[in-house]
């Protein structure tokens, strides 16, 4: 339990509610989370997420990293009860945040200026994949997809070859964590001004707007940035180098005339290293072919780790390429305590949630490591475990009213 | 210090923020300047390097013209000062005193070496908030370890998930290890800052490592629970993905398109498209129907009967009547078609910035929009353009001793 034994948490006495699945959204509330606001997560398990089943070979076990700290109750709101009691919810939280699109919200009978009758001063972030105004704002999307929208893989990849997708769900890390700056600069700004604030973000926003300098040099230029692998207009050796075993790669980026000369020195001054074709940067990004197989040739025969540890001890940038056996048992992340044991749940469509099975696996710390209010690590709660916490102790249902309500399945 | 109301439209208090960082947390000071923060800029009398990155405005180099600085300090203040020389530290300590926020991203231990590492500064300043973000951490047997982008891409896992499964890894474009750190170190400045004036908190010490921040970027991938659970390493899958088929980017008649099919019913529709426009039966093969998993074994097949489809429309096509059959696919935009995007347009998402040497470009700096908040919109600033105002009136220095100062190289 990190941190219990400090005093208070940035965001306590803040209450937020979030509605929507994937990965932008519900990474806000666990970074809200862990800053101490009480986030409560409304799901239903009519509908699950499916991150519930992303990565495909552990169904759940990615679930802590989007959802720790928050309470989980169940409600479907597509339904007059479940929605009934989700406005109750609205009326005692400081935060609203969803990610559907305005067509869907409208079906259920969610709409922004209603939300503000019943809370006047709320905040709302309201963050959809493509944008929630303009003519897209009914469009479908996917989040892995959305790298390529955002104009980042046109970027990646080898030259002449197709752009290169990251199998990840890239753009939505930006989204996820632009939106905890906004709503903690809106919850001031409305202490200080009495003024709430409704805003609405994308992830193809967020996407774009990591092209940035590309942007203006093309407005300048017309020039379209190139895809150039892992070369560096100003560095060479500049790339990833095969080493020892299966698919074990160190990076190295040799970025001045002292960093060769250590370079050269550390793998030991081979007879290549003085040729005049790698004496200075012009010459070896002229001879980059050669000086690649060359540098290869050296690496093929450490491991990887040692490559890099002895070109980092001769002050060379260097890194192995990290696999995922790389990120748990390394001594670095070991000794920062990065990751940390965490219960999951297995993901099973025929059952509730509740019925699910108890596992263990892992989930990485919030990486800002804070010294007065440090961020909370933080509970990991199965859908629906805080359901009695929330409809009965804050909003004072009765027993017998929320028996009925899961009877018809409103809470369910 | 100050705990003011922010300007009316804008959504931060004028909090000032010092910014020292080099690119490891440019952009943090960038999001905080964006949305009202006074960030000022400290850089050596010769000027930040970045300022000598090119491309360049108009492909004129000159320090006021490289389109990497425009992009990463947009609504900051500058003003020189030589951290080393004993006056331009007495300056900056006088300056420190008084503010809310120092973020810095130097080597680990140099800002001690200086006499400017937290526990000293607090001393002056309770309620100070300091920032680290460097590539490793504070702590930790690499923390003195070197970095770049393509190191940082490297030791976080991302290259090992990004390129062609027979091919190396590779890195992502537009050195994107730029974001996730500086990302961080915002949010924990909020915090920070909430805590503080809120919470009636004192001020404190951040330590963001850019390693552990990127690899929060790509969680839903997970290697390291891959192994911790299964004994298996992820690896990358190409352009195209081999769990979700079809998902991936393929080329259409002037470009490329993404697609990603997920659901069952998601393939029937896109099943029965392709046969209405290739008349190709094989498509409808009973064999291919299900989830995405069922067609993991015809993966190739599939593939090259999804380019014959995709090369018969522009993407643009493929986008729009793909949502009217409820199928995603989305347009790989390069950097000219996001500028004419007009979604990008419709929400506010550019913003035109007047710099009198790089001239008016359109800027992408609405990452929310709202109708109460906007960005603060003032082009990246002159090297030392706000010496005067800084050094003068708000440390009092006078006209005499800020002249001494320059001629010593202090400023």
């Amino acid at each position: 339990m990190t941190g219990q034994a400090f005093s208070k948490k940035a965001l306590a006495g803040t209450r937020v509610l979030e509605l929507g699945p994937y990965v932008a959204l519900p990474m806000t509330g666990r970074i809200l989370a862990a800053m101490g606001a009480e986030v409560i997560k409304v799901e239903t398990n009519k509908v699950l997420d499916e991150m519930n089943f992303i990565p495909a070979w552990s169904r759940g076990g990615g679930q802590p990293e989007f959802q720790r700290g928050k309470k989980r109750i169940t409600i479907d709101v597509r339904t007059p009860d479940g929605l009934e009691v989700f406005k109750e919810l609205v009326k005692v939280s400081d935060v609203f945040m969803t990610n559907f699109r305005r067509n869907i919200l409208d079906r259920w009978g969610i709409d922004f200026p209603e939300l503000r009758r019943l809370r006047p001063d709320i905040i709302v972030m309201w963050q959809t994949g493509l944008g929630g105004i303009g003519p897209y704002y009914t469009y479908k999307s996917y989040g892995i997809l959305v790298q390529h929208m955002g104009g980042v893989s046109l970027m990646s990849g080898e030259e002449g070859e197709p752009p290169a997708t990251i199998n990840t769900s890239y753009s939505d890390y930006h989204t996820g964590v632009f939106q905890p700056v906004a709503i903690m600069g809106a919850l001031m700004r409305r202490r200080l001004t009495g003024q709430p604030a409704t805003m609405e973000s994308s992830i193809f926003k967020s996407g774009a707007l990591t092209a940035g300098p590309a942007l203006l040099d093309f407005q300048s230029t017309g020039r379209m940035p190139q895809r150039m692998g892992n070369r560096d207009p100003n560095a060479a050796p500049h790339g990833v180098y095969r080493c020892q075993g299966d698919d074990r790669w160190c990076a190295i980026a040799v970025q001045s005339a002292d960093q060769w000369s250590a370079f050269c020195q550390a793998i030991g001054n081979p007879d290549w290293c003085g040729e005049d074709a790698f004496s200075t940067l012009e010459s070896r990004l002229a001879n980059q072919g050669r000086l690649d197989e060359l540098v290869g040739e050296w690496t093929i025969g450490q491991a990887a780790e040692d490559a890099m540890t002895r070109l980092q001890e001769a002050g060379v940038p260097a890194g192995l390429v990290s696999q995922g056996q790389d990120l748990y048992e390394g001594p670095h992340l070991k000794a920062r305590e990065f990751y940390r044991p965490t219960p999951f749940y297995l993901a099973d469509r025929s059952k509730p949630a509740w019925e699910w099975e108890g596992m263990e696996g892992i989930s990485s710390a919030n990486p800002p490591k804070m010294t007065e209010s440090p961020m909370d690590f933080g509970h990991y709660s199965n859908i629906g475990e805080d359901n009695d916490y929330v409809f009965k102790e804050i909003l004072g249902m009765s027993k017998k009213e929320v028996d009925r309500l899961k009877e018809n399945q409103s809470l369910f | 210090m100050s705990f003011q109301a922010p300007a009316d439209g804008v959504l931060l208090p004028p909090y000032r923020v010092l910014d020292l960082t080099g690119p490891e947390g440019v952009f943090c000071g960038k999001l905080l300047a964006d949305y009202g923060a006074d960030v000022i800029k400290i850089e050596p009398p010769d000027g930040d390097p970045t300022r000598q990155k090119p491309p360049f405005i108009g492909d004129q180099p000159g320090p006021e013209r490289s389109a990497y600085f425009l992009f990463y300090n947009t609504n900051k203040r500058s003003v020189t000062l030589d951290l080393e020389s004993p006056q331009g530290l007495d300056l900056f300590k006088k300056m420190a005193a008084s503010a809310d926020v120092l973020i810095e991203s130097f080597p680990v231990g140099y800002m001690k070496t200086l006499g400017l590492d937290f526990d000293i500064l607090k001393t002056d300043n309770p309620g100070l908030v300091m920032a680290s973000i460097t590539p490793f951490g504070q702590t930790g047997p690499w923390k003195d370890f070197l970095s770049t982008d393509l190191i940082s891409a490297a030791v976080s896992g991302f290259m090992q998930i990004t390129g062609d499964p027979d091919g190396p890894p590779l890195r992502q474009g537009n050195e994107q290890s730029h974001f996730p750190g500086a990302q961080h170190a915002a949010v924990a400045i909020m915090g920070a800052l909430f805590y503080r004036d809120m919470q009636g908190g004192r001020g404190q010490y951040i330590d963001v490592s850019m390693q552990e921040a990127m690899i929060t970027y790509y969680t839903d991938a997970h290697p390291a629970l891959a192994w911790m659970q299964n004994g298996e390493n992820v690896t990358r899958v190409g352009t195209n993905s081999t769990l979700v088929i079809p998902l991936g980017a393929y080329p259409s008649k002037d470009g490329w398109i993404s697609a990603g099919i997920i659901t069952p019913r998601e393939w029937e529709n896109l099943s029965r498209w392709m046969f209405e426009v290739t008349g190709n039966e094989e498509i409808l093969n009973e064999d291919y129907k299900g989830g995405n998993q069922d067609r993991a074994p015809y993966n190739d097949i599939i593939t090259a009967l999804v380019i014959d489809f995709t090369t018969r429309f522009t993407s643009e096509e493929l986008f729009h009547q793909g949502q009217e059959r409820n199928l995603v696919f989305i347009p790989v935009n390069t950097v000219a078609d996001l500028l004419v995007d007009p979604q990008l347009e419709a929400s506010n998402f550019w913003f035109d910035l007047a710099h009198a040497e790089a001239g008016t470009l359109k800027y992408p700096l609405g990452v929310f929009d709202s109708e109460e908040v906007s960005p603060v919109t003032k082009p990246a600033p002159y090297l030392g353009q706000d010496n005067e105002a800084v050094f003068k009136g708000e440390l009092g220095l006078s006209e005499t001793e800020l002249a001494s100062l320059r001629s010593q190289g202090a400023i």
